[in-house]
């Protein structure tokens, strides 16, 4: 079962930690845990990856949802440290250019 | 989950999403006998297989939802020294898709993206309804 860690950073930016497959079973929770984010005010949100070993639609869908209401909210989401296995979803859906990933967690909100 | 002579893995299991991660552990398996598929074909392939089984479950969901026990699915995969291969097998309702017909949503979609992924994703992927059950097949030519 996928386990999703949440730290806020001192600058007041929320970083989650996906760490696992990323899947239907999973998204659903990914969902909930942005949206309660977005909720409480957090609404500059860092997705680290370097541990998601697996995406799929789903995942993506939860993304994207994560993303469209931290926008809304005044925020943004930006994705670090894909994977391959990320990247190549990514890549394969064009969603590279929405959810232009970043190298670092640390620089992810820097532009 | 039992193994064929051809070294093909079979698995049999109600059509929930909890059983996403039984077919994961399929496919460990596979890759644990074939040692020599390249990361890049595994996950493309695993990525199909996913989606497809997304596809089933949801689908399963949609079309009764208070009596999921009795929808279930069946999948094999086997690897060739060519190929991946994946079929499934499931005794949901009649799907009415055109693969032909199936492309990536808008941009900011949230759902939507599971066939057209899994089409990306492989080299050949095949719907049809036969004797009561869909059967979807996938094939992924070994480049890595």
């Amino acid at each position: 079962m996928i386990e999703f860690a949440v730290e806020t950073t001192p600058q007041g930016i929320a970083v989650v930690r996906p760490q696992g497959r990323l899947n239907m079973a999973a998204a659903r929770r990914l969902k909930e845990v942005l949206d309660g984010l977005v909720g409480d005010g957090r609404n500059r949100i860092v997705v680290d990856m370097e541990e998601t070993t697996f995406l799929d639609s789903s995942g993506l869908g939860a993304l994207i949802a994560g993303l469209k209401s931290a926008r809304q909210a005044g925020g943004d989401l930006r994705v670090a440290r894909p994977t391959e296995a990320v990247r190549t979803v990514f890549s394969l859906t064009n969603l590279d250019r929405v959810l232009k990933p970043r190298d670092t967690v640390e620089d992810a909100f820097d532009d | 989950m039992t193994e064929g002579n051809d070294g093909r893995l079979d698995l049999s299991a109600p059509a929930t999403p909890e059983m996403m991660g039984l077919v994961h552990a399929v496919l460990e398996q596979l890759w644990e006998a074939h040692d020599d598929v390249a990361a890049t074909d595994r996950v493309r392939f695993e990525m199909a297989v996913i989606e497809i089984l997304g596809n089933i479950v949801e689908h399963a969901y949609e079309i009764d939802s208070t009596d999921t026990g009795s929808r279930r699915f069946d999948v094999s995969v086997a690897a060739t020294e060519t190929e991946l291969v994946a079929s499934f097998g499931d005794n949901g309702l009649p799907m009415s898709i055109d693969l032909s017909d199936v492309a990536m949503p808008d941009e900011l979609a949230e759902s939507g993206r599971g066939l057209a992924l899994a089409m990306a994703a492989v080299d050949d992927l095949s719907y049809e309804r036969e004797n009561g059950r869909n059967l979807w097949r996938l094939t992924c030519t070994r480049k890595g």
